[in-house]
């Protein structure tokens, strides 16, 4: 019988055995990379019925749309699929596009022979059609609702029917050539191009779609820098470089900022995309295998989650620790869009309404809450704290984040004041008031906090942790008076923010609020249709303090989100405003553990 | 027998129908329409998508229409969150799953019978006591810390991309493992891959598993080492390895065989926790995250899948009991 000591010998000898057997995964001399998905990743990779940030992530490999992002500024826009940005000569009512030549689809066999076609402006339109069509449920109509001439009739006409008809003609469709093409809007919305740059209008195939059908989200036929290798959903993304992609070259020396260029960004300027023959999304449901696998070096970069943040940052100097730096990591953050917020359902008998005593009990409430402290206690500080509803970094955002006429707490005096003024003087004879949120993360923590904040003053709230779906219904049915919620901005214009407090929009639409000033309205109407300039900033101005007066929420917060980067890694400039950028990326093998 | 097996399938028809109408009841609490939808739905999108979904037909019409699909076994029913068949995510999800249970319920049970019989014989001495201590303490500390705890130290710290000391990865898995083609074709990739991926899983639900079940095991075993055939086969010199492994054993098969089939049904549905940190896409992972997504059809699917397999393991199980003590008679 052999003794103990030999049998863990043989063991030990069989598992290096079997470790070295082990198969490489990618080709030697390929340039690979693996990217994390911190979630359970994308649903589905047809980019008319997407709608998550993964969606997004992952259809932005595949697809392509007209306009696009720039990588070195993604507060701008760029032609990616046109030759040059769109023209109007009518102040925006009707726009030319000139299609970019020589942009091939992916080989497929739903094409002749299997090889990819030229993309050409039907192409354009056959898509923007999809979001019409209803075996999509109109997932994505709500971007093109009422923009484009005629395309709401023509929407309306196939409401419920099986028939969906792409050959309809619409109005506002005028195809000049292959190349050229023109969109004639309802009214000159300056958000349209901003709708043109989001991946729900990538341009797709008709061939791949009618082949493919239901099945098309598992086949994916673009133009972009990649092609599907594998996808299995919630585990991982594999995608392979397109070989026949259309010239797109790294940005330009001068493009990139002095920070970019001490991180090395700009030096592969002027060349061909994309560096990657194979790239790898791969999903992760929780932190710690995503911060080991980073902290290995098997994944390029990481988002910094919350519990981690101390072990790669000095949490009082904020600036990444210095063995990470030894290392050779690199830290990058991004102030992200975000409005963060609790609202009141302006129809509610309790919270809601526009009389000076109703004001006066959200002002209260608005009074009472310390955002500082829940961005200290809940997001390590990392939080921007702002009056209204447009993100830092927008016109209409108050600069230093503090409107003239402020109600952000705290401030109990007059919170108290407010309170008396409602005629609840330090609570008494207020109800408890329902507040609602959703039950996942740290909500119930939070929940806790600001109940402890309101009882300062006298307010009482009852809080009602719900699943996401619930919390969504009863937002839309107008039953939750006072409730958690946030918004990520679609495009980087104010515009996006204030259009959740436009009336028409009251629920079951964005504006949850259910909040009608036909003041407001008005001036929303108006800045629908004017470019960016000081004019609209100042009427987003005024809009922005009619709200933080009538305070039909609770807010802001924005977050900021920090990055990691492995030495490995090259090109990397991490940004949530778009996902085209993985086409820049590169690697140096010499520098991986 | 045959008889037998089948007045308890039928016994047990009610049962299933019952289990099935529970769950889709619960899931219709509340609506998930509001999940599915775009955003600036309107009442026309929301009515559309409840159509679409089925949830417009009268409850009874969705009831027997699942029954019915699943009597023909027609499973080609779409998850409203992925836009694949259920088929396709059961079949995908179960292999790897079962790369995680089968093994560690076989060496679960093997190495706790192996001590709770090593404890029973040598019961209220040292190795009996620091044994059990062990299996107390195993038992006190949460499955999810040794999970993360397993993971940094076994994955990051001692495992191939770490100091090498053990084969194991941080986390993932390679689909080509639940291919039983690749295990033929390949097998030293296969059990090296199996080892990187699947290894660390396995120990630590086999580690989480043991405090239970050797403890539940020794219990078992005092039972019988009190009896009189035990007596008697010392008295005539039976060696302490037969007596262990030939009489005590066989006679306490009853209950071991109890544990281990109630553990069956559970190899499919596996560990929600594990699947999740170890990023292995199978049954426990599809599920929690059907029932976060209110994704019906797999909830519904998945849970119809399950009450046959547990209704089928307690069948076995009796029928089990006759052939391993001929004292037993099935009626």
């Amino acid at each position: 019988m052999l003794r103990p000591t030999r049998i863990i010998g043989l063991i030990a000898s069989v598992f290096s055995m079997l470790v070295v057997a082990a198969p490489a995964s990618a080709q030697s001399g390929e340039k690979s990379a693996i990217l994390p998905i911190r979630t359970d990743g994308p649903k589905n990779l047809d980019p008319a019925k997407g709608s998550t940030t993964y969606d997004n992530m992952a259809c932005s490999q595949l697809y392509e749309t007209l306009l696009i992002s720039k990588y070195t500024d993604p507060m701008e826009m760029e032609p990616l699929l046109l030759t040059e940005m769109p023209t109007s000569e009518d102040g925006g009512l009707t726009w030319n596009f000139k299609l970019k030549p020589g942009v091939m689809f992916h080989d497929d066999e739903c094409f002749p022979g299997g090889k990819g076609r030229e993309m050409v402006a039907e192409d354009v339109l056959y898509s923007i059609r999809r979001l019409a069509d209803p075996r999509y449920e109109y997932e994505n109509w709500w971007l093109i609702d009422n923009t484009i001439l005629g395309f709401n009739d023509y929407k309306n006409k196939f409401v419920g029917s099986q028939n969906f008809s792409y050959d309809e003609p619409v109005e506002g469709f005028r195809i000049i050539n292959d190349h050229e093409f023109e969109i004639v809007l309802v009214e000159p919305v300056y958000r349209f191009l901003y709708v043109l740059s989001m991946f729900q209008t990538s341009v797709v195939p008709r061939e791949a779609v009618e082949m493919y059908g239901e099945d098309f989200s598992f086949n994916p036929v673009g133009t972009g820098p990649f092609l599907l290798e594998d996808f299995i959903p919630k585990k991982h993304l594999k995608l392979v470089r397109n070989p026949n992609y259309h010239e797109v070259l790294y940005p330009a020396e001068d493009e990139w900022t002095s920070e970019d260029r001490r991180n090395r960004l700009h030096r592969a300027a002027g060349q061909r995309v994309p560096f990657l023959d194979r790239l790898e999304f791969r999903m992760f449901v929780e932190d710690q295998p995503m911060w080991l696998r980073f902290s290995e070096g098997t994944i390029g970069y990481t988002e910094v989650p919350a519990e981690y943040y101390e072990q790669a940052f000095d949490p009082r100097t904020k600036r990444l620790k210095p063995e990470m730096r030894r290392s050779g990591v690199r830290d990058h953050s991004n102030a992200l869009l975000d409005f963060i917020f609790r609202g009141f359902n302006m129809e509610d008998p309790l919270v809601g309404g526009y009389s000076e005593e109703k004001k006066a009990l959200r002002q209260a409430i608005n009074l009472a809450i310390n955002l500082d402290e829940f961005s200290t206690t809940f997001y390590q500080g990392n939080t921007v704290q702002y009056d209204g509803p447009i993100p830092p970094g927008l016109d209409g955002h108050p600069e230093g984040g503090r409107a003239p006429v402020s109600y952000r707490g705290t401030n109990l005096e007059l919170a108290r004041q407010k309170l008396a003024k409602a005629g609840y003087p330090n609570g008494e004879g207020l109800p408890p008031i329902k507040f609602y949120t959703s039950g996942g993360g740290n909500n119930a923590e939070q929940v806790e906090l600001m109940k402890r904040q309101l009882a300062k003053v006298g307010i009482i709230i009852e809080p009602n942790l719900v699943d996401f779906s619930t919390l969504i219904e009863f937002i839309n049915n107008k039953k939750g008076p006072f409730f958690g919620f946030a918004w990520s901005s679609d495009y980087p214009d104010g515009e996006n923010n204030l259009a959740l407090f436009y009336g028409p929009n009251e629920s079951p639409g964005s504006n949850h609020y259910n909040y009608k000033r036909p003041e407001y309205d008005r001036m929303y109407e108006q800045i629908r249709t004017m470019t960016p300039g000081p004019e609209r900033t100042e009427i987003y101005v005024k809009m922005r303090d009619m709200l933080i007066e009538d305070a039909p929420f609770v807010g802001s917060m924005a977050r900021t989100r920090y990055y990691l980067i492995n030495p490995w890694l090259l090109n990397c400039k991490p940004t949530e405003r778009y996902y085209s950028w993985y086409k820049f990326l590169d690697v140096d093998d010499s520098k991986r553990p | 027998m045959w008889a037998y097996i089948v007045r308890r399938i039928l016994y047990n028809i009610p049962v299933y129908l019952g289990i099935l109408l529970f769950v889709m009841l619960a899931l219709r609490v509340n609506d998930p329409v509001y999940a599915y939808l775009g955003k600036s739905a309107d009442e026309q999108q929301i009515q559309q998508k409840r159509e679409n979904m089925g949830l417009d037909r009268p409850f009874y019409v969705q009831y027997f229409s699942f029954v019915g699909k699943l009597v023909t076994l027609d499973f080609s029913a779409r998850s409203w969150e992925q836009e694949r068949e259920v088929s396709d995510i059961i079949t995908n999800a179960v292999p790897a799953t079962a790369m995680i249970t089968v093994p560690s319920l076989f060496l679960t049970a093997a190495i706790s019978i192996t001590i709770g019989l090593t404890c029973s014989f040598f019961r209220g001495q040292r190795i009996d006591q620091t044994l059990m201590l062990l299996a107390v303490l195993g038992m006190s500390i949460s499955f999810l810390v040794y999970i993360i705890i397993g993971q940094y130290v076994g994955g990051f710290v001692l495992g191939s991309k770490g100091m090498g000391l053990l084969p194991f990865e941080v986390e993932g898995y390679d689909t080509q493992l639940s291919s039983i083609k690749y295990w033929l074709t390949s097998p030293g990739h296969a059990i090296s891959g199996w080892l990187k991926f699947c290894g660390l899983p396995v120990l630590i639900s086999v580690i989480v598993a043991m405090g239970y079940d050797t403890r539940f095991y020794r219990a078992v075993m005092v039972e019988e080492t009190g009896k009189d055939y035990i007596i008697t086969a010392r008295a005539k010199g039976a060696t302490s390895k037969k007596i262990m492994f030939v009489h005590m054993l066989k006679n306490a098969m009853i209950p071991i065989i109890t544990r281990v089939m109630i553990s069956l049904p559970f190899l499919i549905v596996g560990s929600i926790l594990l699947e999740v940190y170890f990023g292995i896409p199978g049954m426990g992972r599809a599920l929690i995250t059907a029932i976060n997504a209110k994704d019906f059809p797999v909830v519904e699917y998945m849970s119809a899948l399950f009450a046959a397999v547990v209704i089928g393991t307690v069948i076995l199980t009796d029928v089990l009991y006759a052939v391993v003590d001929p004292r037993v008679r099935l009626s």
